[in-house]
């Protein structure tokens, strides 16, 4: 007999068992939705302690930039730093935009994706990522949480000038 | 005393449920295991990166006979992460010869909200990707969605994970998803609860 290509394998739906159903009971179930409004509420109260938090990565974010910008460019230490200022402007714009900082999201996910394209050994790239480390160190500052007020578009309008620029 | 009325239908009882969440950011660890309290999840374990869940499957596969340990129903996995992202994880998941593991079912957390992600985790195995900032409504569904929409795994040369075809509309035309019979081996598989 020839080797199937393709193997399907059915499983048996433990996990609606688990909750007191058959396997192949097909209706839809959900989570109480009182719980699921409270988990929003946890959230919203959780999230009035973002600052600080944002702070916390900030601070190490701005530690690492430093370390980075200041090494030769041919360091060995350069890939495994930069991978580091990656995951931090990475976890600031999960924070930011989980907790309305839409702002302060915007500009992380900027630098994030920037470092992910380039090798950031060029003084005119250095100069695009301090103008987003600036970009949220001030939006955080000032607590601006909306990313498009008039405080917002003029941020925004330095950082991509600085892009144009410098790219 | 239950506030459902006899013939309505009650929400999920998560209580027996085990999460393992792998998020490598402690605050949002915090905010998703609070989230997962409110629903009921009855126990939620977290690691901080792909190795540290791998190992921790690990343990709990070796000692599963132990009362003390508890089968892990759901992972729900950030995408990137420092020391082992989530796709490393599914690759792992996947890989893995035992039943209890390698069908566990694996939702994708991620701040990407590219197309690119969700078909790369789909590819990867995942059953379900959630995109951050997370919502009630959105976690809660995808957990709904892992218990109540289990698909079949499927297993090709360079794919083994959830079906990836979710629907089954009719179509009028050559359908090229369609295996020749033949090469189709269908197992029914009784997973131990």
């Amino acid at each position: 007999m020839d080797d199937p290509k393709v193997e399907i394998i059915a499983l048996s739906n433990t996990l609606k068992r688990k909750m007191g159903l058959k396997p192949d009971d097909t209706s839809e179930g959900f989570i109480d939705p009182e719980a699921v409004k409270g988990a929003d509420d946890l959230v919203k109260t959780l999230c009035e302690e973002c600052h600080s938090a944002i702070a916390g990565v900030f601070a190490n974010l701005n530690e690492k930039w430093h370390v980075m910008r200041d090494m030769p460019k041919d360091s060995p230490d350069r890939p495994a730093i930069s991978e580091e200022v990656f995951i931090l402007s990475h976890e600031i714009k999960d924070i930011g935009s989980m907790c309305g900082y839409n702002l302060i999201a915007h500009f992380a996910e900027s630098l994030r994706d920037y470092i992910d394209e380039t090798e950031l050994n060029l003084k005119a790239q250095r100069v695009i990522i301090q103008a987003h480390i600036d970009a949220i160190q001030l939006a955080h500052k000032q607590d601006l949480k909306d990313d498009d007020g008039p405080a917002a578009t003029e941020l925004k309008k330095i950082v991509k000038l600085a892009i144009e620029q410098y790219k | 005393m239950s506030i459902y009325k006899k013939d309505e239908p009650s929400p999920y009882d998560l209580s027996n449920f085990t999460v393992l969440l792998v998020e490598d950011s402690l605050y949002m660890q915090s905010l998703m295991v609070s989230m997962m309290k409110m629903f009921g999840v009855g126990d939620i374990m977290v690691c901080s990166n792909a190795q540290e869940a791998i190992d921790l499957l690990k343990v709990t596969q070796a000692r599963r006979k132990s009362r003390y340990v508890t089968d892990i129903d759901i992972v729900v996995t950030d995408w990137l992460m420092p020391g082992g992202s989530g796709k490393d994880l599914l690759n792992w998941i996947r890989g893995q010869d035992d039943d209890n593991i390698r069908f566990l079912p694996v939702v994708v957390v991620s701040a990407y909200t590219t197309e690119k992600l969700v078909a790369m985790a789909r590819d990867a195995g995942a059953n379900e990707t959630l995109v951050k900032p997370i919502s009630g409504v959105g976690l809660a569904s995808r957990i709904c969605c892992v218990i109540d929409k289990a698909r079949s795994f499927v297993s090709i040369s360079d794919y083994f994970g959830p079906d990836r075809r979710r629907k089954d509309a009719p179509f009028n035309g050559d359908d090229r998803r369609v295996t020749n019979p033949k090469h189709i081996k269908n197992k029914r598989k009784k997973a131990e609860g």
